[in-house]
């Protein structure tokens, strides 16, 4: 399970907004139970990709920034991005340029509606996580 | 020279380079490709054809993607 409240998920849709057409990306902090986790703290960090429209990339230090933020007081959750144009899954993209076992990805999609879905990457494919508002 | 290299969110490596060793030489060393990573000394990052000359090095992975391809 995936949790995060209704004032998370909005203000990740404000930002997916606010950001449309690129897309928008941050750092997700907040502790584990288990395999669960719940979202505490959320950090928006630049997208440095050369085409943000469809594409995001964290800037590395801002990345690093907000994670030694997070584990000063809670644990690292996942990271989020944007799909302004949808779709609420992960691409062949991500897919291919995944690099953290272990973590949430979590992809806030604006189209055909506004959706938030979380994911877990094993190294090789991604699979859907149940998301829980609370 | 001994380097401590920190991957953030994996291991830490105690490795033994020598003066020839550049840090995309270090990212091989742990398993990552330097196109997926980021290298910082001090927090800030490195070019990773630089040779190496400090004793302690973090390794970031890079999260990206994207919607569609390129």
């Amino acid at each position: 399970m995936f949790s995060l409240s209704a004032d998370q998920r909005r203000w990740l849709f404000e930002r997916a907004e606010h950001g449309a057409p690129r897309e928008v990306c941050g750092v997700l902090g907040g502790y584990w139970s288990g395999n669960d986790a719940t979202v505490t703290t959320l950090i928006s960090v630049s997208n440095t990709a050369a085409e943000p429209r469809i594409r995001y990339e964290l800037e590395p230090q801002a990345q690093l920034r907000a994670i030694e933020s997070i584990e000063e007081q809670r644990e690292l959750i996942g990271f989020y991005h944007s799909h302004p144009c949808g779709p609420a899954e992960p691409s062949e993209t991500d897919k291919r340029l995944a690099t953290w076992p272990d973590v949430v990805y979590v992809i806030v999609s604006l189209e055909p509606t506004q959706t938030v879905t979380a994911w877990d990457w094993d190294g090789h494919e991604f699979s859907k996580r149940n998301v829980s508002i609370i | 020279m001994d380097v401590t290299v920190d991957v953030v969110g994996e291991d830490t490596h105690e490795l033994t380079v020598d003066a020839e060793t550049t840090y995309a030489d270090l990212v091989r060393e742990t398993g990552w490709s330097p196109q997926e990573v980021t290298v910082l000394v001090d927090g800030t990052p490195v070019p990773e054809d630089q040779r190496v000359t400090v004793d302690h090095v973090t390794i970031l992975r890079l999260i990206k993607g994207g919607s569609q391809r390129a």
